[in-house]
């Protein structure tokens, strides 16, 4: 019977596979994503952030900036990044790192499954079929590609207004020493290497809340108060036993270590797998929830 | 539900799965709970290939927890489910490609426009090929006559609109088999009739359809079997023509000397009783033309008679209406 159709104006059918290439999934989650328009706002409005961040520095009066800046990491960064194209783009994403760029990540892992379940558009993918563990996969790598380019938009218009506004012969570090360009990028893409690492654990949090529920905005705003009571909790020395464990941890000094010369690693490294351990027990739990549940 | 319901469901339906039709899916002792709701309870259905199966029955009787076990998408607590032959959910994989579906009303991104919904579930259907794609949603979109309305965006669809992309979603591909949940939800009655030529044309080809409605007139009209669900059970099921017959067959004849036909034929031993313009002979016992030989042999003035059609609204409601009260509890 399928014969019949065949011959009509239905295009050849592909027989004898029952599962999907890989690619063709990853394509059209990307081009869902990416044809979003709430998805290109938060990316734009990211992108301005440094460019916001530049200008502001060259309006700010030099010796007030880097005398009386607070204490915090972030604060302080940016005292530095005045006249200094290689902090520039770091401290710009270190201080969205604090709540923008988290909120992305939450966001796109909030529409990956909580989003998709809300519009009924996730059993569309299940009746195709797509396995529940290629879903995952697939959202997954939505949700890292977001970050991804979060990150690197920041970064790049980072670097032009820091270079704009400051000329090539402005990559100073920290310890006073001077960078060529090349070196700086490096440190630069480094910083946004580790960063984006810390956004995978965000959305693998994000992920399997997302599994759990079918209110996006249930999963945006765990996250984020998650990030929140975190960021607290890491204040309070007499938790001290507590902070290894949250993510949260050296959030904003941590990136600091580049800007030194020779480089310090330890709490970049630190971080690095905190995030790693975050990104396994997020997926994990996404995976068991979602392979379970109904669609 | 009364003793004659589930003896008549019963005697119906081993009457007509004794045939080795081969089956496009089936279920035994299906039972899904949710908490302490039982949703669906000891459904054994039969869907023979080729079929237009109509899955009748009221709002949470258990028609969409059926479809969602039948489909894979949950997993019942109890029983087995088999789709083109493979067990489910644990065979999904494989049988799924060839079937569509529309579940549970139409599910779609509103900022994207309808082609480019549909180009995304496409891209997701393991029997077409990548470049074969845009074409493939082409032709599904005019077979559901969207064609006019592919670019706009599914936020400004009406209701029947969105409708009509479900159920092209489920025609994206040349399938073995069809599962429709309420395709006819929200569509005007030419979108109805549109619904009904699409299902007809799929049963031509030979395609397996699953429709469930609560729409009577919809199922008389398209299918070719019938399962009726009450409170999560099976009532009914078997072929339209037959479970129509085993209602109260009857021998409708138009006379103006109704009064005496009625005496003649309760001399003959045959159960009549007087309707608006003639009587109304009962043919449990016997058969039409016996009837028609007592009657005309009597002197009877026969106008017309014609063989009284139980509706499947007189069947539907003697299978389901005596247990309206028990009906609020379970979910679709």
């Amino acid at each position: 019977m399928t014969a019949v159709l065949d011959a009509t104006e239905v295009p050849a059918a592909r027989t004898g596979h029952d599962t999907v290439p890989l690619p063709r999934l990853l394509a059209a989650e990307l081009r869902w994503i990416f044809r979003r328009p709430r998805t290109l706002a938060v990316l734009g409005l990211l992108a301005l952030i440094p460019v916001v961040i530049g200008i502001g520095l060259t309006l700010v009066d030099e010796n007030a900036a880097s005398g009386g800046g607070p204490d915090d990491g972030g604060g302080a960064l940016l005292a530095s990044a005045v006249n200094n194209a290689f902090v520039l783009p770091i401290a710009a994403i270190v201080m969205s790192l604090a709540l923008l760029l988290p909120l992305a990540s939450a966001m796109a892992g909030a529409d990956a499954i909580a989003g998709e379940t809300s519009h009924g558009t996730l059993r569309g993918w299940l009746i195709a079929p797509v396995g529940r563990g290629r879903l995952l996969a697939v959202k997954a790598f939505g949700v890292a590609t977001v970050s991804v380019v979060s990150v690197l938009a920041m970064c790049l218009t980072g670097v032009v207004t820091g270079l704009i506004i400051n000329g090539t012969d402005s990559l100073f570090t920290l310890s006073g020493t001077t960078l060529s360009f090349g070196g700086a990028l490096a440190r630069i893409l480094l910083v946004a290497g580790w960063v984006v690492l810390q956004l995978w654990a965000v959305g693998a949090v994000a992920l399997a809340i997302s599994s759990w529920t079918e209110h996006p905005m249930l999963v945006v705003a765990s996250v984020l108060a998650g990030d929140i009571v975190f960021t607290i909790l890491g204040f309070l020395t007499s938790l001290d036993w507590l902070h290894p464990f949250l993510l949260t941890q050296n959030w904003s000094v941590a990136p600091a270590e580049v800007l030194q010369d020779p480089m310090g690693t330890q709490m970049l490294g630190e971080g690095a797998l905190r995030a790693a351990c975050y990104i396994v027990i997020g997926l994990s739990l996404a995976y068991a929830r979602l392979s379970t549940r109904d669609g | 539900m009364t003793t004659t319901a589930v003896e008549s469901g019963a005697d119906i339906s081993s009457e007509v799965s004794a045939p080795a039709v081969p089956l496009a899916a089936r279920t035994r002792g299906l039972r899904k709970v949710y908490g302490s709701t039982v949703a669906v309870d000891h459904v054994d259905l039969d869907i023979p290939q080729g079929a237009v199966v109509g899955m009748l029955g009221p709002n949470g009787s258990g028609k969409t927890t059926t479809i969602r076990m039948l489909l894979g998408l949950v997993r019942p607590t109890e029983g087995e489910v088999e789709l083109l032959g493979r067990p489910m959910p644990d065979a999904a994989a494989h049988a799924l490609p060839d079937v569509g579906a529309l579940v549970e009303g139409p599910g779609f991104h509103p900022f994207l426009s309808g082609r480019d919904n549909l180009l995304r579930f496409a891209a997701a259907e393991p029997r077409l090929t990548s470049a074969g794609i845009p074409l493939a949603v082409d032709s599904a979109l005019e077979r559901v006559g969207l064609t006019g309305a592919a670019r706009r965006r599914y936020k400004g669809y009406s209701l029947g609109m969105k409708q009509r992309l479900g159920l092209a979603s489920a025609l994206l591909v040349p399938r073995k088999m069809v599962v429709l949940d309420e395709p006819t939800n929200g569509l005007d009655p030419a979108g109805t009739r549109e619904i009904r030529r699409i299902v007809a044309e799929l049963h031509a080809e030979g395609v397996t359809v699953l429709v469930s409605s609560h729409l009577l007139a919809e199922v008389e009209a398209t299918c070719t079997h019938v399962a009726v669900l009450q409170a999560g059970n099976v009532v009914a099921q078997g072929e339209l023509a037959e479970l129509l017959e085993s209602g109260n067959a009857a021998l409708l004849v138009r006379t103006p000397d109704a009064e005496q036909a009625v005496e003649v034929l309760r001399e003959n031993r045959i159960g009549a009783r007087l309707t608006p313009d003639g009587v109304r002979a009962d043919l449990t016992a016997t058969e039409a033309p016996r009837v028609l030989q007592v009657l005309v042999g009597a002197g009877v003035a026969v106008h017309e008679a014609t063989r009284a059609r139980t509706g499947l609204e007189d069947l539907f409601a003697r299978l389901t209406e005596s247990s309206v009260d028990g009906s609020s509890e379970g979910t679709e």
